[in-house]
């Protein structure tokens, strides 16, 4: 019985922790001040 | 002490065990995607190219023609979208700037790509264009999907607004990375004027008005990183020509633009290094972690069950005590 809590509770820190990521995404922040270029850069 | 220790190493176990699948199928499909807010430029250069005087009406051999390539996310726009989209949105807002020798326009063609963060695929909303004109794209533009099959995909031409299959036409390795190498031929198709001309006082009406139409065909070719889905190097074997009319005098046909389109030097050395750092970020969801996690899993499951076998064992019986002599009597 014990043992199988144990593994309950090791799936559930999974799910939670995969979730929590997937959740929080990543931040695509603002639109790039940089300009639609009309001249050639020198580098890039 | 034991028992307690290899409860803990089970629920480790299976702790890891099942974050292999759920990283590759559940996270890495939601995680992996187009950043709203990208930014890219890129410098491609037809050198010995032939190209069109507007002056003389007559084609020309010049050293180079470059076309700067920017590539910019307007990210309230993929907000505004997204609300009614329900996905991730990505709207890319573009320009192909051309540029002759003495460094003068030659044309410039803006349009806006709006598509799925994760797969790629078209998204239609209003402001969809190819330089000024709505489109509605089908297929894909400028990148691939994540993960790249070794198979043809539907690739959207803006020159002639259509969507064409891109052949897949084998592995290779470019500059220490593996690629698809992906073909495309749009064969000669009449096509609109740019709507901004390189000569002041000419519209893209005012020679339609003359009868001369604008003819296109190219050989388009992109060695794509399969992991990331992105293009480490592009070409393309690009003509056009104006036919008919009276603007050309006379003749049947004269050639606007014929050259060989490639990335430029350390254009393609920043790719390759951008590519490969991607690409290590995407097998880290895809492969490196999965994998790590599900043979951690399966030892820590190991190690638990010896430590469960060893606390089950039946204690060792002690040292046997040493018999006391019996007293002899005589």
């Amino acid at each position: 019985m014990r043992a199988l809590i144990a593994a309950a509770a090791g799936l559930a820190v999974a799910f939670a922790l995969v979730l929590t990521i997937t959740t929080l995404g990543t931040s695509d922040g603002g639109t790039s001040p940089k300009p639609l270029l009309t001249t050639v850069p020198a580098h890039p | 002490m034991r028992r307690k220790a290899s409860l803990i190493l089970l629920a480790l176990a299976v702790f890891l065990t099942a974050l292999a699948p759920l990283l590759r199928w559940y996270a890495f499909p939601r995680l992996a995607k187009i950043p709203a807010n990208q930014y890219q430029d890129m410098v491609l250069e037809a050198k010995g190219a032939t190209l069109l005087d507007y002056g003389t009406m007559k084609a020309r051999k010049v050293s180079k023609v470059t076309i700067v390539q920017t590539l910019k996310g307007d990210v309230a726009a993929a907000r505004r979208i997204e609300r009614t989209a329900g996905r991730d949105v990505v709207v890319w807002d573009g320009l192909s700037y051309v540029q002759g020798p003495d460094g003068k326009m030659v044309s410039e063609i803006p349009e806006r790509y709006i598509f799925d963060a994760h797969s790629q695929e078209p998204v239609h909303a209003t402001g969809e264009m190819v330089d000024g004109d709505p489109v509605s794209r089908t297929g894909i533009e400028f990148k691939w999907p994540f993960l790249t099959e070794k198979r043809d995909y539907e690739y959207f031409d803006a020159q002639t607004r259509t969507t064409n299959p891109i052949h897949y036409k084998g592995t290779r390795t470019f500059r220490g990375v593996k690629v698809y190498y992906f073909e495309q031929t749009i064969p000669w198709t009449k096509v609109a004027f740019p709507k901004k001309m390189p000569v002041q006082g000419i519209t893209a009406e005012s020679v339609a008005k003359t009868g001369t139409t604008r003819w296109y065909t190219t050989v388009r070719k992109f060695w794509v990183e399969p992991v990331t889905g992105a293009p480490v190097y592009g070409e393309e074997i690009h003509k056009e020509e104006l036919r008919g009319g009276t603007l050309l005098g006379g003749r049947a046909k004269v050639t606007a633009f014929a050259g060989d389109v490639k990335m430029r030097e350390d254009y393609v050395r920043h790719t390759v290094a951008l590519v490969k750092h991607n690409r290590t970020l995407v097998l880290l969801m895809t492969s490196y972690l999965p994998w790590g996690s599900l043979v951690l899993g399966v030892l820590v499951l190991g190690l638990s069950l010896w430590l469960e076998a060893r606390a089950r064992r039946p204690a060792d019986p002690g040292p046997a005590r040493a018999e006391e002599p019996e007293p002899v009597s005589a």
